[in-house]
């Protein structure tokens, strides 16, 4: 495509960048930083970046203030940190179950994974436990453990009866790309507007909220790729020596998958890391006292003449988002 | 063909059902305390102030009113001192009710404006409809028009131009775009906010339509900008690809001009993965975009089932669900019936 | 290609320039930003301030507030009603305008009064807030000489029942019971306490079957009040045209009356929920009034010399305030040394400046200091005084421990850890900027505290439920009635007193300020609730806002004051242009 030389001087800055975005916001705390985060300076309220501090023996805004009179720079290198730890938590727990429920349907399809009649019955069983434990006494959640291993042993034992050994199938294909529809038939901020009005905005919520509405991306790319590895000639192999569809799906197959998921991590992580933005931009999702880069963009909405408060934000999110696909496109063409 | 229809849709239609009744239930779970609104909440130092009984009492008439009082599915359990209690209700339950009107297509009244909850969602949808069917027409042809530019030696650094407006999210741009061309301090091009309301309504026809292009200009651009990048991208790939197949190939030594080439042989095979967008496309067009909307100040659906969310206007909030459900289902079955059409070599798997 | 992209841009340009026409306006016609839609126009519902001030275009109260004398003042009624007390009853006789008609010129008498009410009591109609506001009014009586004369039986007594029983709409009997069938059931049957069933009156049946068929919500057109305007269009969240009636019945009075004046020919309602984007419409001159303009903007189109041009600004001081509630029935906040303690660290003048860019005033209490007569100027302003709430909290048990945090020990031997939060509606700038300016205030004494914004529907739950330790919020005011009741009296917890704060002495002393009638008396008795408020300490009003508003330059007389709206559209006189 483009010539080596260019490629790898892009590379290089794109690595650059992140590595300064991660070490600012590792190091946050620690930096020389005039004002420490979340502080107020009621004197300046939405001073433009660069002027002279106007009350005397006060450190300088370098890149001014927003209407709070809360620092910008400040706001960036938290905000930096406010990304990391929501988005690249998110992106890698979506990313692990996407790959994990993608693979499952990928590989097995509706009729790949056979279940004999007794585990159905066991499943039943513990399903209707379960919602009688949850909806009486929720506190007696060690019964369900207790049941669980009951249902094993029983299983086990029950095998031994012919009749039971035969399987039907489990629909996984179907049940996971269902769910996965389910999911979207309702847009994305809708449900999370919806959830927010019931809910309070607290870390591990968004967190549990992106990774919920965004493992369906990495499974529909798992499965695509997990569809054209299992008619390959060394799964087809893998069969015929006998190992179990587990044991082909853990050792050969899912290695595969892996390389998938990988490549397409950074985008996961460039669009969770717009979706948190986006959120807080509207002001759900994440509590007011963590800095968001969408915030002090929000801020610039009640200000039009602010140009500082879009601008520094604006270009670190395109900056981030741009390093982090140059670090897919080099994966795919390498 | 037909069953083969028949049969996908009986496969979408009980997801449907199951999580519109899914949203039904859990909203008329939640408690209804905030139906009486900020007017009882006494805000004011003057107001009389009500006593707890008065409070009671206007709550329940509005219960009974809104057909929120008795049981809300056929059963219900209920914990006493004795353990669990299983209740069958029948067929008087609020669900029930619902469902048989919601089958006659009436979905009940908004909480907060007392409409018909159809006629609030057809209010909406025509502001949306407009705004994101022209945004996706607008842009498949501007990426098809940039893909084959592009193609045909087009400048490189629109690639790249490109690339950095993909890197923002759709609220930057949007934001960006108000700052910019509808700002009195930079350049004011541009309504801020509305449809144009003032002249719209015994206009002539063109000068309508010119009113409504010339405020529909930002929103329109900040969301074709948005979408454009990987439909180009997307596009400018594919027909590279195609370019260096063979029957490509064939066509450039019979003479033809890679732009003639392009248009008459390679954009037809690279158009076909389009239609796999479709099935995303038709409920994103009904849903709005929610970021838009507010920014702009337009009255559409997305602004409408963020509000119905924040205020608790479970009616409208159900309906706008069951709406989206159902233009997915349906883009579901138009995309299958193009790929059954354009591939007939897909035929039942399962 | 090329050739044809620029083919493109060409047509596009065309386009553009043919549709740059501004909007042609009408010149008497006033275009007023609003922040939202009204949802509905129900007289009977009313469910927003902004409903409020749309009803007040198309139906009449018996009584309206004049906004510069901030005084009540007749509107349908001829005056102010004739106050008589009968045992434990309050009777207010009225008279109706004898000018006064309906737009079929059927004069307004009082069996439409009568038929007001009965709609305001009828089971199955959107009445229960009004039903719950107006209960105390039990019956009304006819005069059988005067068909405009009716009397008002109302229960208990209490000085403000002269001005609120004339605080409703006035509907029209023949629009929507030509046939009289209402006058066939008394209005004492319909506000009698115990559940009246439809089935019973038959009649009433088949009104709240015509009345909700009449879709009053959005087609307001369909009850014709007595009001000067019309409603000609209703784009839902865009934009509300109003128009004026050719031959409104106050148009034929002798003397012109403020409260009976409707001088623009339309009036036009844009909806444009945010700040910004109104800002920007209102510099391209497409509204012509932006009400509650946010200070620094304000300060800003102050200061520009394009805003000085085009524009002219207002500033009102109104009755509403900011304060912040002590949750006093939760541990750490249930002695009042510490809620003192917590009220030096707000620094209120840093908050004015901050978040009202100065316009506001600071007051000792929930009273207005322009009320001269009433506030108690003896009490000191609140200062921000670190060193002083260090103090307090000693005094009040807490420790401070090598940590740098407080704690205290309890009668049981725990130790109790002093740690809060602060709830608020989410969204609001000017909540933010105070929450956390209390919250670096108190970080730096060792007391962490945590921010809860809350959207507005969960927030009311939470507050009612006693789920915070700290609140802020508005709360509106007037000068018309100190009823404190529901604020902070012991039996409103629960509903309206979200501080759960009541002591024997404060309920007494709430209670005496509402029965008082003499205004001297009265004077006293706010001033020592003003001591009590300070002492307890269940609340802090940080400061009242100052309404600002922005106007075009050739609209005059809009009567700025500081109750809401914030000015009289009705009013407003718009100069020819040139």
């Amino acid at each position: 495509m483009r010539p080596r030389k260019k490629g790898a001087a892009q590379h290089a800055i794109a690595v650059g960048w992140l590595v300064l975005i991660v070490s600012a916001a590792l190091l946050a705390p620690w930096l020389p930083l005039p004002f420490p985060a979340d502080s107020v300076d009621l004197n300046h309220i939405a001073q433009p970046p660069f002027l002279p501090p106007s009350v005397p023996d006060t450190s300088r805004h370098w890149l001014g203030t927003d209407g709070f009179g809360r620092d910008v720079l400040t706001a960036l290198v938290y905000g930096a940190r406010t990304a990391l730890l929501v988005s690249l938590p998110a992106a890698l727990f979506a990313t692990v179950v996407g790959t994990f429920l993608g693979s499952a349907a990928g590989f097995w399809g509706n009729s790949g994974l056979r279940i004999s009649i007794v585990y159905w019955l066991m499943g039943g069983l513990l399903l209707v436990g379960a919602v009688e434990i949850v909806s009486t006494a929720p506190s007696a959640w060690w019964l369900l453990l207790l049941s669980l291993a009951a249902a094993v042993i029983i299983g086990k034992s029950l095998m031994r009866v012919p009749m039971l050994r035969r399987s039907w199938p489990f629909p996984t294909d179907r049940l996971v790309l269902g769910a996965a529809s389910l999911l979207s038939s309702v847009p994305r901020l809708v449900l999370i507007l919806a959830l927010a009005a019931v809910q309070d905005a607290s870390l591990p919520g968004i967190f549990l909220l992106l990774t919920l509405t965004h493992w369906p991306e990495p499974a529909h790319l798992v499965r695509a790729e997990l569809l054209r590895v299992r008619t390959l000639p060394y799964i087809e192999s893998a069969r015929a020596i006998g190992l179990s569809g587990g044991q082909i799906l853990w050792r050969h197959a899912l290695p595969n998958a892996w390389r998938t998921a990988r490549t397409a991590f950074p985008l996961s992580l460039s669009a969770l890391i717009g979706l948190e933005t986006t959120l807080s931009f509207l002001g759900v999702g994440l509590p007011p006292e963590i800095p968001s880069w969408g915030r002090t963009l929000a801020a610039a909405r009640l200000d039009p003449t602010a140009w500082w408060l879009a601008l520094f934000p604006a270009l670190a999110l395109a900056a981030t988002t741009l390093a982090l696909r140059q670090l897919t496109t080099n994966k795919i063409s390498a | 063909m037909g069953r083969f229809l028949l049969y996908r849709l009986l496969r979408t239609i009980p997801a449907t059902w199951a999580i519109v009744s899914f949203v039904f239930l859990l909203s008329r779970a939640l408690p209804t305390n905030d139906l009486l609104g900020q007017a009882l909440s006494d805000d004011s130092v003057g107001n009389r102030g009500l006593t707890a009984a008065e409070r009671e009492a206007a709550l329940l008439r509005i219960q009974e009113r809104l057909g929120l009082t008795g049981p809300v599915f056929y059963f219900s359990c209920t914990h006493s001192t004795t353990g669990a209690v299983w209740q069958w209700h029948g067929s008087d339950n609020q669900y029930h009710k619902w469902l048989k009107k919601a089958v006659k297509g009436d979905l009940g009244q908004s909480y907060r404006s007392g409409q018909p909850v159809t006629a609030v969602l057809g209010e909406a949808l025509r502001f949306t409809l407009p705004l994101t069917t022209s945004a996706a027409l607008l842009a498949t042809v501007l990426s098809v028009v940039l893909a084959l530019w592009l193609v045909c030696g087009g400048p490189a650094f629109l690639l790249s131009m490109l690339y950095a407006i993909d890197a923002l999210p759709l609220f930057v741009v949007a934001l960006g775009l108000l700052l910019l061309l509808a700002n009195p301090d930079i350049l004011p091009l541009f309504p801020a906010y509305g449809m144009g309301q003032q002249t719209a309504d015994n206009a002539p026809w063109h000068v309508q339509i010119s009113t409504y292009l010339y405020y529909s200009t930002l929103p329109l651009a900040s969301l074709v900008l948005v979408k454009l990048p990987s439909l180009v991208v997307q596009l400018y790939d594919a027909l590279r690809h195609e370019l260096g197949a063979n029957y490509a190939t064939t066509a450039r030594a019979k003479g033809l001009s890679a732009y003639q080439v392009a248009t008459r042989h390679a954009l037809r095979n690279a158009l076909l993965p389009v239609i796999a967008l479709l099935t995303d496309l038709l409920p994103a067009l009904v849903a709005g975009a929610v970021v838009v909307e507010v920014i702009f100040a337009l009255p559409g659906m997305g602004r409408l089932m963020a509000e119905a969310a924040a205020t608790h206007d479970f009616p409208v909030l159900v309906g706008g669900v069951l709406l989206m459900a159902i233009m997915r289902l349906i883009g579901l079955v138009v995309a299958d019936t193009l790929y059954f059409l354009t591939d007939p070599r897909i035929r039942l798997q399962a | 290609m090329r050739r044809l992209l620029w083919g493109l841009w060409l047509y596009t340009f065309l386009g553009l320039l043919s549709a740059c026409n501004p909007q042609s306006s009408t010149s008497d016609a006033v275009r007023v930003r609003w922040v939202r839609d009204p949802e509905s126009l129900n007289p009977l519902t009313i469910p927003n301030d902004i409903a409020n001030q749309a009803v007040g275009l198309l139906y009449q109260n018996l009584l309206t507030v004049d906004n510069q004398k901030q005084e009540y003042v007749p509107w349908l009624a001829e005056k102010l009603p004739m106050v008589q007390h009968q045992d434990s009853l309050t009777l207010l006789t009225y008279r109706l305008r004898s000018a006064a008609t309906w737009d079929n010129g059927q004069p307004i008498v009082a069996q439409d009064v009568a038929f007001t009410l009965k709609v305001m009591n009828s089971p199955g109609l959107p009445n229960e807030e009004a039903r719950a506001r107006f209960s105390f009014i039990q019956d009304v009586r006819l005069d059988s000489t005067d068909a405009r004369q009716f009397t008002l039986v109302c229960q208990g007594r209490a000085p403000e029942y002269a001005y609120v029983s004339g605080e409703y709409p006035i509907l029209p009997e023949y629009a929507l019971d030509p046939q009289r069938q209402l006058r066939t059931i008394p209005l004492a049957a319909l506000t009698q306490p115990t559940p009246v069933s439809l089935s019973k009156y038959p009649v009433l049946a088949a009104f709240v079957q015509r009345y909700n068929a009449a879709n009053l919500d959005k087609s307001p057109m369909n009850l014709p009040g007595s009001g000067p305007y019309q409603l000609t269009a209703w784009r839902n969240g865009q934009a509300l045209t109003f128009r004026r009636k050719t031959n409104w019945w106050a148009d034929r009075l002798p003397v012109q009356q403020p409260q009976l004046l409707a001088r623009p020919k339309q009036i036009d309602f844009q909806i444009i929920p945010d700040n910004a984007t109104a800002l920007l419409a209102l510099r391209r001159g497409d509204i012509d009034i932006y009400p509650m303009v946010p200070a620094n903007e304000f300060n800003r189109l102050r200061k520009s010399e394009s805003g000085r041009q085009a524009l002219r600004f207002y500033t009102a001081d109104s009755y509403e305030m900011v304060l912040a509630g002590f949750n006093s029935s939760r541990v750490p906040l249930d002695d009042r040394l510490t809620r003192q303690a917590l009220s030096y660290l707000f620094n209120i003048p840093a908050l004015i400046k901050a978040t009202q860019n100065g316009m506001a005033y600071p007051s000792v209490g929930l009273i207005n200091p322009q009320e001269k007569a009433v506030y108690n100027d003896s009490l000191p302003l609140l200062t921000y005084a670190p060193q002083q709430a260090e103090v307090l909290l000693r005094q009040a048990g807490w420790a401070r421990q090598s940590t740098g945090n407080w704690t205290r020990r309890l009668a049981g031997g725990q130790t109790q850890a002093l740690e809060l939060s602060i709830t608020y509606r989410a969204g609001d700038a000017a909540f933010e900027t105070i929450a956390l300016q209390l919250r670096n205030a108190a970080a730096r004494l060792g007391i962490p505290i945590q921010l809860r914004p809350t959207e507005s529907t969960l927030l009311l739950g939470k507050l009612r439920a006693g789920n915070f330790d700290i609140y802020l919020r508005t709360l509106s005011g007037n000068p018309f009635a100190y009823d404190f009741s529901p604020l902070l009296h012991s039996a409103s917890t629960g509903i309206s007193n979200f501080t759960r704060f009541g002591t024997p002495t404060s309920d007494r002393l709430i209670k005496a300020i509402v029965r008082e009638e003499d205004l001297g008396r009265k004077a006293q008795l706010l001033r020592k609730f003003q001591v009590i408020l300070r002492t307890e300490s269940p609340l802090v009003v940080l400061f009242f806002y100052r309404y600002r508003l922005v106007a075009n330059r050739r609209l005059t007389n809009l009567r700025v004051s500081g109750l809401r709206p914030g000015y009289e559209v009705m009013a407003i006189e718009p100069l020819p242009e040139g």
